[in-house]
């Protein structure tokens, strides 16, 4: 397997705070992986490293063999094939379910106005969200929000999805339907990075689960080995706490 | 019962120089906020610019200097600063009173625009430029097609009021005689020597323009908010 994502001696400090202490790791072609972890253990911090929404202070992001970390580099076109799902959606509102999706594409110059609007159809059909596709987000749902989030990064064509905290803010009842998505493109063999707090998912989809404390990745397995026989005593007590 | 007698005769008498000098004071509050509108965007603009030389922003530090220093230094000496300075500026050339005391109100208001726009912008959720930078856009087209049309919505009601405030700020105009309502006022009392009842009749009409502007604003914050 090649590596699509290369993490070098990855640090990051907020001022005094540091939260990430030396990270390194690779993600390979194909591969799905969950950061699971306590609050305030770097997680989301090591996800919005990869594409860059926070600046490294140290270390190396390796992207498709290309150091996205190096001076000069043009971070935005390597943004356009990491696709990226926030735990508060981020759908943009003064667009339509529509434009939502066409945008980017469009305005990047990766497709044609009406072969992206063919996209957002097959898109919006396929996350069963075709209906609303004139209609202003202001009028879905949390996790009808999610799934158009979900298939405004995919219309991009990203080689990998980066998913922070996809499921966090959303009502119980809505939780599955946004899962149910991640899976399905799990199954069609996108390369994933999710941090989560769904362990059972975790354990479901995931080649590889990280377990990250204290700003370095404190234990890394199969779900099996981590789940089932963690040998770190911080991922036992974690796991502990959250898995009853 | 005095009053009410003189303040009718007032208006009877008056009731033209009182409209010439409403008619005034919304001709020079529109210039105010327009040209306002222009300084406050090239402000705005400044602020917002990445260029910089090493770590200094030159162009931030001027748009925030002149923010600064015009917020926090009364309108009326400005008036007075610009009355002084630009027959200075330009010698020989007599560029009018009306310009000086237009120049003053327009930078002044510049200044607060500028804000209005700097706080429109910061108050769209800093997850849409993280949304927009994640899929590939650039700071500039973040700022035209995800921001700026967000902030719109925050600014357009903000520059309203700063409208209904400028009409009534315009009043220290008067100082210089301008020709706006509080001059008329000015006027009035001078030629008839009644104080209160032109006051009366002048606080009336800054009141009905007052009121009606800011109801008209807060029927466009309504609709702004439900065209989500």
């Amino acid at each position: 397997m090649t590596n699509l994502i290369e993490v070098k001696d990855l640090h990051k400090s907020f001022g005094e705070l540091q939260v990430l202490k030396g990270v390194s790791e690779h993600i390979s072609k194909g591969e799905v992986v969950s950061i699971i972890g306590p609050s305030g253990g770097g997680k989301s911090t090591l996800l919005r490293c990869l594409n860059l929404l926070e600046v490294p202070t140290s270390g190396q992001i390796i992207f498709e063999g290309v150091d996205i970390t190096a001076k000069g580099v043009n971070v935005d076109k390597h943004r356009q094939k990491m696709g990226m799902v926030f735990q508060h959606f981020n759908v943009f509102p003064h667009m339509t379910v529509g434009e939502n999706i066409t945008m980017a594409p469009t305005l990047l110059g990766k497709k044609s106005k009406a072969e992206a609007e063919d996209m957002a159809k097959e898109l919006l059909n396929t996350v069963g969200l075709y209906e609303k596709i004139n209609e202003y987000p202001g009028r879905l749902s949390g996790g009808q929000k999610q799934r158009l989030a979900i298939v405004r990064a995919l219309a991009m064509e990203p080689d990998v999805m980066l998913f922070d905290e996809p499921t966090s803010a959303l009502d119980p009842e809505m939780v599955g339907e946004v899962l149910a998505v991640i899976k399905n493109l799990v199954k069609g063999g996108m390369t994933t990075v999710i941090v989560t707090h769904e362990m059972g998912f975790a354990r479901e989809v995931s080649d590889r689960v990280f377990f990250m404390d204290g700003g370095v990745l404190a234990e890394k397995g199969s779900p099996e080995e981590l789940f089932g026989n963690p040998q770190n005593p911080r991922t036992k007590e974690f796991l502990g706490k959250v898995l009853y | 019962m005095d009053i009410l007698m003189n303040i009718v005769k007032v208006v009877t008498r008056y009731w033209n120089l009182l409209l010439q000098g409403t008619a005034n004071t919304l001709l020079l509050s529109a210039i105010t906020v327009l040209v306002g509108i222009v300084i406050g965007s090239l402000l705005a603009l400044m602020r917002l610019s990445n260029f910089h030389i090493g770590h200094f922003r030159p162009l931030n530090a001027i748009a925030t200097i002149y923010t600064e220093v015009i917020r926090d230094t009364p309108l009326l000496l400005q008036l007075y600063f610009f009355y002084f300075l630009v027959p200075m500026m330009f010698p020989g050339i007599d560029m009018g009173k009306t310009f000086s005391v237009v120049l003053a109100l327009c930078l002044n208001s510049g200044a607060y625009v500028a804000e209005i726009i700097r706080a429109g912008i910061s108050a769209v959720d800093k997850g849409q430029t993280e949304a927009a930078r994640s899929l590939g856009l650039n700071y500039r087209q973040t700022l035209t097609k995800v921001i700026f049309p967000q902030a719109v919505k925050n600014i357009l009601p903000a520059l309203c009021n700063e409208f209904v405030s400028v009409v009534k700020e315009s009043s220290l105009a008067s100082t210089f005689f301008v020709g706006e309502l509080m001059t008329q006022y000015k006027t009035i009392n001078g030629v008839i020597y009644l104080a209160i009842e032109p006051l009366i009749i002048v606080g009336i009409i800054y009141f009905i323009l007052g009121f009606s502007l800011s109801k008209c604003v807060a029927a466009l914050e309504r609709r702004m908010s439900t065209s989500d």
